[in-house]
């Protein structure tokens, strides 16, 4: 499940927001792009969700070239800033709304979210409504969710901003611990070193949509 | 004037109130009872529903108000979507020809429709369902609008990621949120059409009437007030009753008048297409009326702006256009004048502690649903005993204009009122201001558009009025849309005209008022 990014550029306008970014993914490890705010992270994730076009460069996944498939066909799980729940579902919903749209069986559907509300530990809190949630139970559900669907790739977009210290420092290891046992693929984007040290297996710094010297440095 | 915080007691509430509710106790309940408890005669309550007239006109009240509430919603929430969503050159102009087109009189966009459509369609169901369409459009984009303007993109980006094709992202995110503002928006379309008079009147012809038409025709045409009051009450019954049960099962979204920011989405070509065709839908019964106006027959004429102007005398056709429209102007003036410190106080009742109480919100909208027929019937029989001797009295039509409005200013206000922060007031106090410098250094300004929303809203109103009017109506206290109809009633090609042209002249009249005292209706 490799992902690879290949020397793509975007611009709004006049402003390019990325010039030639290349970067390379391994299977089932995650890996951190850090740099300032307005350096072209979350601009990045939404290229490889194909939420945004770029101007030039193509996404490799697995091998096949996705730069053109749509976002619903691109089996690309994305956790947002701020989580992004669907306010008129419920927990359980939330966490169900991927496999149902891919028409899942609903045994199977019970099953992959129990399990991940487990992994999550928000077991007890399937039926409650997201409304009610804290910001740390809140960013579970979120993702419980994208893992739901099985994302060849996940990517997470500053996933612990707004967090207090504490909770932020948990988290950050329950992710990391929660996407080492599933073996995920993942792209996480931040501006806090720190954050990605402790989530990723590797980390490359992004500057004003340059890549710096430092890209590629693994820790 | 009081704040609503805190401070606002029971005593503030019912003082407040207490305007609204007189206006609405001496306009709509006091003379329905009255209706209802008179003249009825026991037999007509069973045998009237027996006449094949009466069974032909319940019947057609429910099927066209079905068909039109059904293509006014389609039509109206793929219309919600791209305003709401979409940045696109034309897209201010769009919203305002919208917000237009609500207040626009029932009368004027019946002759627009017959002006525009041809002339094997004009008395037909088709054209009446399209002329419900263009009027109540605009229920559907402000009631579904605000709500569809709080979705953020990366809601449905998320969506789009967990793998949601675009119509199951409609199907599974979209139409749900929307959800009770789209139930809402349905019901309060359907009440409108179900209790359409004005449009019904100039397209419906002989052979298409609705209940409200054939409670006319009872009442004034063949002097049966017992069976008209039946109709009228039963009428009455069941819109309350259905809308009562309806309003307890989910929260009664209020029609605002303004929609947040749009993101700025450039459309795609079938958006572009379709907000063409929508515009044009707008534009062309209006650029119709316009030609209409200096058609006489088959052929290029001024004789109907001559003849509404006193310079062409036509045999049995007397207009007095310039007492027409003086006579709504006035009337408009004083309705506004009555409405708006009427509507405001009771928003500020209605909006205690900061929370609207959802049963007030239902019974804000109820009025709108109210058949204004069937309130100038009730109004007509109620005071016509001394000492309350006024149905021949002009002041009673403006007063029963400002009632029918006043839901109008609650709607626009309501969001205003409750969107002033508390601590406002309490800042205000801090700084030495008393309540009475705080409402107006505080308050007021916070209102203004609102209270200009409300000016032109009950003004527009006022001068479209014509389901009530035409039951309250003297020779010499004529309105404009009495007029018309009267001129659309009379057989042959100068008639025509001439109603055409004074179409012409209330759309113009009430395009200028709304759009010149709010200038942004709906940003």
């Amino acid at each position: 499940m490799s992902l690879v990014i290949d020397n793509i550029s975007f611009s709004y306008g006049d402003r390019n927001i990325l010039r030639n970014f290349t970067l390379q993914i391994p299977p089932g490890k995650t890996t951190a792009v850090v740099g300032p705010s307005g350096s072209g992270k979350s601009t990045l994730l939404r290229i490889i969700a194909g939420l945004l076009t770029p101007a030039a460069g193509t996404i490799v996944l697995n091998g096949h070239d996705i730069s053109r498939v749509p976002t619903h066909l691109r089996s690309v799980g994305m956790i947002f800033q701020d989580n992004q729940l669907f306010p008129h579902l419920n927990v359980y919903d939330n966490v169900a709304f991927g496999l149902r749209m891919a028409k899942v069986d609903k045994q199977i559907i019970a099953e992959r979210c129990q399990e991940l509300l487990d992994l999550v530990g928000l077991a007890e809190a399937a039926k409650q409504s997201v409304a009610t949630l804290s910001g740390g139970e809140a960013k579970r559900v979120a993702l419980a969710r994208a893992l739901a669907p099985c994302p060849q790739v996940l990517l997470l977009d500053e996933p612990l901003t707004g967090l207090d210290s504490e909770l932020h420092d948990r988290l950050a290891q329950d992710l990391q611990r929660i996407l080492h046992a599933t073996s995920t693929t993942a792209l996480l984007v931040t501006h806090l070193i720190p954050e990605a040290e402790v989530i990723s297996d590797a980390i490359h710094h992004l500057i004003d949509g340059d890549q710096s010297p430092q890209a590629g440095v693994s820790h | 004037m009081v704040s609503h915080s805190s401070s606002v007691t029971v005593r503030h509430v019912r003082l407040l109130a207490s305007p609204a509710t007189i206006l609405v106790l001496v306009t709509a309940v006091i003379p329905l009872v009255v209706l209802s408890t008179t003249v009825v005669r026991s037999a007509d309550i069973i045998s009237i529903w027996q006449n094949s007239a009466v069974q032909k006109a319940l019947i057609f009240s429910v099927w066209q108000a079905l068909l039109s509430t059904i293509f006014t919603i389609l039509i109206g929430l793929i219309a919600t979507w791209y305003l709401t969503r979409y940045q696109f050159r034309g897209r201010q102009a769009l919203i305002t020809l919208i917000t237009v087109s609500f207040v626009l009189p029932t009368v004027t966009v019946g002759a627009a429709f017959i002006a525009v459509l041809p002339s094997w369609l004009h008395h037909s169901t088709f054209a009446i369902v399209l002329a419900h369409l263009f009027f109540n459009i605009s229920i559907v984009v402000r009631t579904v609008g605000p709500r569809w303007n709080s979705i953020g993109d990366q809601l449905i980006d998320s969506a789009r990621t967990l793998g949601a094709t675009p119509l199951q992202t409609w199907r599974h995110v979209i139409m749900p949120l929307g959800k009770s503002a789209i139930y809402s928006s349905a019901t309060l379309t359907f009440f409108m059409c179900f209790t359409s008079y004005g449009i019904i009147t100039i397209l419906g012809g002989p052979g298409l009437a609705t209940l409200d038409i054939e409670i006319y025709r009872r009442a004034v045409q063949l002097g049966d007030l017992s069976g008209a009051t039946v109709l009228a009450v039963a009428q009455m019954l069941f819109i309350t009753i259905a809308f009562l049960i309806w309003s307890r099962s989910r929260s009664v979204e209020l029609m605002t008048f303004r929609v947040a920011a749009v993101s700025q989405h450039k459309p795609a070509v079938v958006s572009k297409l379709f907000v063409g065709a929508l515009t044009i839908f707008f534009l062309a019964p209006l650029l119709a009326l316009s030609i209409a106006s200096i058609r006489t027959g088959q052929s290029w004429s001024l004789s109907g702006w001559k003849v509404l102007l006193g310079i062409q005398n036509q045999r049995g056709l007397q207009v007095d256009i310039w007492q027409a429209l003086l006579t709504s102007g006035k009337y408009a003036l004083i309705a506004s004048c009555i409405a708006l410190p009427t509507g405001i106080a009771a928003t500020y009742a209605f909006s205690k502690n900061g929370s609207t109480n959802g049963r007030w919100s239902s019974l804000a909208i109820l009025p709108l649903s109210i058949s204004p027929v069937v309130v100038g019937l009730a109004i007509l029989v109620t005071y016509d005993f001394a000492p309350f001797e006024f149905r021949s009295s002009w002041f009673l039509i403006p007063v029963v204009h400002a009632a029918i409005a006043m839901p109008f200013v609650v709607r626009a206000a309501l969001p205003v009122v409750q969107g002033i922060p508390p601590d406002l007031r309490s800042a205000a106090a801090t700084l030495g201001s008393s309540p009475w410098r705080r409402f107006c250094f505080v308050e007021i300004p916070l209102l203004r558009p609102a209270i200009t929303t409300g000016i032109a809203f009950s003004m527009a109103i006022s001068l479209g009025e014509f389901g009530a009017t035409s039951f309250l109506t003297r020779r010499e206290s004529q309105t404009l849309p009495i007029v018309i109809a009267d001129l659309f009633g009379k057989a042959g090609a100068i008639p025509r005209a001439s109603g055409m042209t004074a179409s012409l002249l209330l759309v113009i009249v009430t395009g200028i008022i709304v759009l010149s005292v709010d200038r942004k209706p709906h940003v």
